[in-house]
């Protein structure tokens, strides 16, 4: 477990990273978009004489002169977003409904003023219980549904109902998105703030009907994504659209408002959870049901409870995912969909129920500890949640607690200590790498995967490093961009499992290559030698058994007359464990957190948070913590501060400012406290299990717990408001 | 013609990291805009054009601003600082290196204008105790959650600067 320098630092805080918005092209010029504002309907009529006349306009594009586009592709991760322009219909509010170009921002963004929209309005659905909401019922087709848990709840020592609430949250990466797009004939190039370059690609190359390989996707940095990034939003085919409409490069740069309805956010939810409990404290049944919002035509099916059926030990267990339509901008995935709102209820529920049998928290999961997978019946890969829990504990000072509610002051703070436990899901998609030895002796990476913070320049190079035995600095990583080697998304936290597990075998076969160049190489001491009796140090391939025997890479590729040796790897471990005997897993942790509640002000502070994680083989601790605090900021936010407020009359999103929308700041961030568990993964080639998305989970059920402690008060709805703590 | 669509072309002189630049500007030009569309400085971001973010930080007078809710125009005569111009005989200043070492950024977005308020942080003397880095950085949002570690980075170059004085 090294502790490396992330790669990209230097590049990032002198400000020399490339972000999309920063690229700038000859002749390029800007678009602006104009947004519907109400939010059903349609478009009675569109007069675009004034913006077209105004300085500097090329070309306002509206649904009535927009070329026509083919529909887009389902993708792994569900159907695309409608695409706007498709007729005059409007079925939310933020709706792009217009793009102006012009030569400057200045002047696109003042024409785009002057685009006069009339509608035809109707009465918005946008209420989770309208009547009038269509109901989609497990769209994703992930509910499980195990033993007979209405059976179980009827016959229980012990049951619970409750309701829990979780206001919509944005994404709000800081980095505005952005897309710059540019046609060379019937090729495209975008640079386009994407988590997944394959996947924008592929949507571009369907709307314009042109083959992939001339469509080209870059980006080398992304100003954040968390999830925003995994769907081809229309703002990226406006762009090109727009770009093939004026002949020249365009450039469209969301504004922090139009963020709020044009790329996704965590869909408002509602769960019932029923559980049963015998009175020692053993789980005999869970039920859980959750409402979220859907967009009005699209069928982006993001699950909010995913987590619960493996997180314990429960012989009957039932899960329902409903959706409702409404009339919003899409919802779309934001970090640790499905697991960071499931877990707020149950490990909120477990919390309750502690009290109620009289068992300690952090014991009271202890007893319903899942020794294997609960629903397979097979092993873990690993789990080291036992581990977490009581690590946790001691660390934490859990015991030193008094645990009666109420009981501990200073001064005019209430003070409560709350935990969560946390099993997060397994999530693998195909992945392939290519890596190449140069005469130099130097090693270049090359995969279509991106680094949207997360550290994956930092940790390639550090496998190829090892790997090949050389110096971090002498691998080059070329990533963020679509014309490499297919890779998946930065998302659902499976990138850098398939990532490096695919740099491993594109590593092996690379050595397999070298050792076939030189194997009738009278002069090579590794001639006729085989993979297995050799490894790979200070730039030099050479016999495990005699490391004098061997020779430099340089050295092979000189004596052969070779640029570079390049082999691909390529890893499909979603087939690979449908017969592995194991059940794959993913990150298990434990949060615990202190608050204080000044009760007369309403104030709630987080005054402490540890998270003991078990996130498999850990192969950069800077990376990997950050990591883990970034998803606990995430999940402070989530508890304490985010709810995107619709306005129930109109639909419009009454906080689109960071001004209104609250993330927390430095000063509602105490230190944090990280700490790794566990060894590596049985089953990823690696050891290395995702961590970027498990950072937030547990965070709202541990502060929560912590406010019941500090206070008596159960809050059941986020974000936690003042009018909950006075 | 309203007023939203009157263009002034102004010839504007700019001070830049010590370089003098005259730019055609459109009036309404922002001071982040003409940096970055004008004068090839993309180091300094743009995170919500309304001055609630703090990525666009640069000095004004040696004092951190907001240059998106600054004109272009106003800056006549002025030196502005941005990310480009705080290296230190071509090394990378205290701050830049602290924040390599903490890990004190992720997606990077918001690092230039964090580095910017860092710098600027110190020289008010803000920089006293770890709550008193927290409430002056507060003005500079990171959405990846780097605040710990920007804490970090800041105390140890308080730090430094304390031993050398």
């Amino acid at each position: 477990m090294t502790a490396l320098d992330r790669v990209d630092a230097p590049l990032k805080v002198s400000g020399s990273a490339p972000y999309p918005s920063d690229f700038t092209l000859p002749d390029q010029v800007h678009a602006v978009l104009v947004q519907s504002t109400v939010a059903a309907g349609r478009i009675s009529a569109i007069d675009t004489t004034a913006a077209l006349a105004a300085p500097g306009v090329l070309a306002v594009i509206t649904h009535e002169n927009a070329p026509p586009l083919a529909d887009l592709p389902m993708t792994p991760l569900g159907a695309p977003p409608r695409f706007p322009f498709k007729d005059d219909r409007i079925i939310h509010c933020g709706q792009h409904v217009a793009v102006v170009v012009a030569g400057t921002h200045e002047q696109a963004a003042s024409a785009a003023r002057l685009v006069q929209v009339s509608y035809e309005t109707a009465k918005p659905v946008l209420d989770l219980d309208d009547p009038r909401a269509e109901v989609v019922d497990n769209g994703w087709g992930m509910e499980v549904d195990v033993g007979d848990a209405e059976a179980a709840l009827s016959s229980a020592e012990i049951t619970y109902e409750e309701t829990f609430d979780i206001a919509p949250e944005a994404n709000n990466p800081l980095g505005l998105f952005t897309t710059l797009a540019s046609w060379d004939s019937d090729r495209l190039t975008v640079h386009d703030c994407s988590q997944w370059p394959i996947m924008t690609r592929q949507a571009l190359a369907t709307a314009f009907g042109l083959p992939e390989s001339d469509v080209r996707v870059l980006v080398p940095y992304l100003g954040g994504g968390f999830g925003a990034g995994l769907r081809a939003w229309s703002h990226t085919l406006l762009a090109a659209l727009a770009a093939r409409v004026v002949g020249r490069p365009v450039k469209l740069v969301l504004t922090r408002p139009q963020m709020f309805t044009s790329v996704g956010h965590r869909a408002r939810s509602r769960q019932r959870l029923r559980l049963g409990m015998t009175g020692a404290g053993r789980l005999v049944a869970i039920d859980q049901e959750s409402t979220a919002a859907l967009g009005a035509e699209e069928d982006n099916f993001s699950a909010v409870v995913l987590g619960t059926p493996h997180a314990y030990d429960c012989p009957n267990v039932a899960t329902h995912d409903r959706q409702v339509r409404l009339n919003i901008p899409n919802p779309g995935f934001m970090r640790a969909p499905g697991h960071a709102e499931g877990n707020f209820a149950l490990e909120s529920a477990l919390d309750e129920l502690s009290y109620r049998v009289g068992i300690d928290p952090v014991e009271l999961r202890l007893r319903n500890f899942a020794e294997v997978h609960p629903q397979s019946g097979l092993p873990w890969s690993s789990n080291a949640l036992r581990e977490c829990l009581q690590v946790g504990a001691e660390r934490f000072g859990w015991r030193d607690r008094s645990p009666v509610p109420r009981s501990t002051r200073d001064g005019n703070w209430l003070v409560g200590y709350g935990m969560a436990g946390v099993t997060f899901g397994w999530y693998a998609a195909p992945c392939r790498a290519r890596l190449s030895i140069l005469a130099s002796g130097t090693a270049v990476l090359k995969a279509a995967a991106t680094d949207i913070g997360t550290g994956t320049y930092t940790i390639a190079a550090q496998q190829v490093a090892e790997l090949l035995g050389l110096r971090v600095d002498q691998v080059r990583v070329e990533i963020g961009d679509s014309d490499l080697p297919p890779a998946p998304q930065s998302g659902g936290s499976g990138l850098a499992v398939a990532l490096t597990g695919a740099i491993q075998v594109a590593a092996a076969n690379l050595l397999r290559a070298l050792l076939d160049e030189v194997a009738a190489d009278a002069r090579s001491p590794l001639r006729g030698r085989r993979l297995d009796e050799v490894t790979a140090s200070d730039g030099r391939l050479h016999l495990i058994d005699d490391p004098a025997v061997g020779e430099k890479y340089a050295d092979v590729l000189a004596r052969h007359g070779l640029d570079e040796l390049t082999a691909d790897g390529e890893l499909d471990l979603a087939a690979a464990a449908a017969d592995a005997g194991v059940a794959p897993a993913g990150a298990f942790a434990a949060r615990f957190a202190e608050v204080r509640v000044d009760e007369d002000l309403g104030l709630l502070r987080v005054t402490r948070l540890l998270s003991v994680v078990d996130g498999g083989r850990i192969l950069n601790e800077k990376t990997a913590r950050s990591q883990i605090i970034g998803g606990t900021v995430m999940g402070i936010g989530m508890a304490m501060f985010e709810e995107v407020a619709f306005d129930h009359a109109t639909g419009r999103v009454a906080n689109a400012t960071f001004g209104d929308y609250l993330i927390p700041v430095n000063a509602d961030v105490p230190d944090l406290d990280v700490v790794f568990v566990g060894g590596p993964d049985a089953f990823s080639p690696t050891g290395v299990k995702g961590l970027g998305e498990v950072g937030v989970v547990g965070v709202p059920a541990a502060i929560a717990n912590a406010v019941y402690h500090a206070t008596g008060r159960r809050i059941r709805s986020l974000p936690i408001t003042i009018d909950q703590l006075m | 013609m309203s007023d939203a669509l009157r263009q002034t072309p102004e010839l504007v002189t700019l001070t830049v990291n010590g370089s003098v630049h005259q730019v055609q500007l459109d009036s309404r030009t922002t001071l982040l805009d003409a940096l970055r569309d004008h004068l090839e400085l993309s180091g300094t971001k743009k995170g919500c054009d309304q001055g609630a973010c703090g990525a666009c930080t640069v000095l004004l007078d040696g004092k951190r601003i907001v240059s998106c809710l600054v004109l272009a125009a106003q800056c006549e005569g002025r030196e502005v600082t941005t990310v480009e111009g705080v290296t230190v005989d071509g090394r990378p200043h205290a701050v830049q290196e602290a924040f390599c070492r903490h890990d004190a950024l992720q997606c990077g977005y918001c690092t230039p204008g964090q580095v910017m308020s860092a710098i600027s942080l110190l020289a008010e003397g803000r920089a006293g105790s770890d709550d008193e880095i927290r409430e002056f950085m507060s003005g500079n949002l990171c959405r990846c959650g780097a605040y710990p570690n920007i804490v970090a980075a800041i105390r140890e170059v308080a730090g430094q600067e304390a031993t050398s004085r």
